[in-house]
């Protein structure tokens, strides 16, 4: 950053074009590429580290047989045995959620899931995924979920749209949460370490004064990870959640 | 204080076989112990993951039940030039869908709790598919 006084912690979320096609405004985005980059990067990753299919794992094919592991345990919990079929779907969420989120952690990298259109086109693949199976599957019985089992029947005219509303806020929730999470992370870290900047440029007191910002700094870093990897696992969970009621549509 | 290794030694000359019956008794029982430990281990790790990420997803829950009612509310006065009553009866229909949201994920996170270190759940617990 030329100027120190100047940090802009929200120029990161920026679109540029990369490639432009025509007038119509279609064009290929650094958010499109990181995408391109999550997708390549999670298929090169899983494909290669399972290629030999060893008995005694080497140290890549045992990480993604545990990330197999440790997704295909988190259905088994939340969705049941029926729920497996929906294994590929969550695993391919779980992965481009979790290296979206871990690329966004490289400096000058752009993190894809900090736009909340890009959370909420995936929170609505969850959702729209849990009607269209739902409805497949149980018919009009799927409406059960709106109904919760033993409630007598003049209270429905108030119970009914509140839990249409309650199964309305699950995309946005879900979708809400990751997005926020992340963009909040990122302009916080970028904050603490614009503050470094700055104070740096006073002289020596200022580098002193700017050892406590960048302990901050350092520490939010770690704090990101963390949140990056957890909010990958939250919204897995919460798909297996949302593809539980779609198989059993009662509370 | 020549003796103390001996009385751990087990005696295994008076039967063939026993040696190895004893080696494999052993063995159990270590591989048993690392388990119970690293699945305590585990349990740990998940819950001070799972601390953070349930205030995130309870506060957020409520948050997107309020602004989806009222959302709803808005763009039906829209429709039906009813402003501002329908927006007044869903944001608090929303509020009580976020009340029912919180109260319905706290509920699925006490089920899914972990049952204390050490307490002995047998083999396998698959109770809970069927639900």
């Amino acid at each position: 950053m030329a100027d120190p006084n100047k940090v802009d912690p929200i120029h990161q979320f920026a679109l540029t074009d990369i490639v432009s096609f025509g007038e119509g405004g279609l064009s290929f985005t650094n958010s499109a590429l990181f995408m391109v980059l999550t997708v390549g990067v999670t298929c090169i990753f899983l494909l290669a580290s399972t290629s030999r299919r060893s008995i005694v794992p080497s140290r890549a094919q045992a990480l993604s047989e545990m990330l197999y592991e440790f997704v295909a345990n988190m259905v088994r919990d939340s969705a049941g045995k029926e729920g497996m079929k929906f294994f590929p779907f969550v695993f391919s969420l779980f992965m481009f959620v979790l290296i979206a989120n871990l690329f966004g952690m490289f400096p000058f990298f752009f993190s894809v899931t900090s736009h909340i259109i890009v959370t909420f086109a995936l929170a609505m693949l969850v959702i729209l995924t849990v009607i269209i199976y739902g409805v497949w599957r149980n018919g009009f019985r799927f409406l059960k979920l709106f109904v919760p089992a033993g409630v007598p029947a003049y209270v429905l005219p108030i119970v009914v749209p509140i839990e249409v509303v309650s199964f309305l806020s699950r995309p946005v929730s879900l979708s809400v949460r990751l997005f926020a999470n992340i963009l909040a992370g990122h302009i916080t870290l970028k904050v603490f370490a614009g503050f470094v900047v700055t104070m740096g440029s006073l002289g020596l007191l200022g580098w002193l004064g700017a050892l406590l910002p960048l302990v901050m700094t350092v520490a939010i870093t770690a704090l990101e990870f963390l949140v990056a990897a957890l909010q990958a696992y939250v919204f897995a969970v919460l798909t297996c959640l949302y593809l539980n009621d779609a198989i059993h549509p009662s509370h | 204080m020549p003796q103390a290794p001996e009385t751990k030694r087990p005696k295994h000359d008076d039967k063939p076989g026993s040696a190895t019956r004893d080696l494999a008794a052993r063995i159990a029982r270590a591989q048993g112990e690392r388990k119970v430990r690293a699945e305590q281990a585990r349990d740990g790790a998940a819950k001070d993951m799972s601390g953070f990420s349930r205030g995130l997803r309870l506060g957020s829950e409520f948050i997107a039940a309020v602004i989806v009612g009222g959302g709803i509310g808005y763009l039906l006065d829209l429709w039906l030039k009813t402003s501002p009553w329908l927006l007044l009866v869903m944001v608090l229909i929303g509020f009580a869908a976020g009340v029912v949201n919180v109260a319905r994920s706290a509920s699925q996170m006490n089920k899914a709790a972990p049952p204390p270190p050490g307490s002995d759940l047998g083999p396998d617990d698959d109770e809970d598919d069927d639900r």
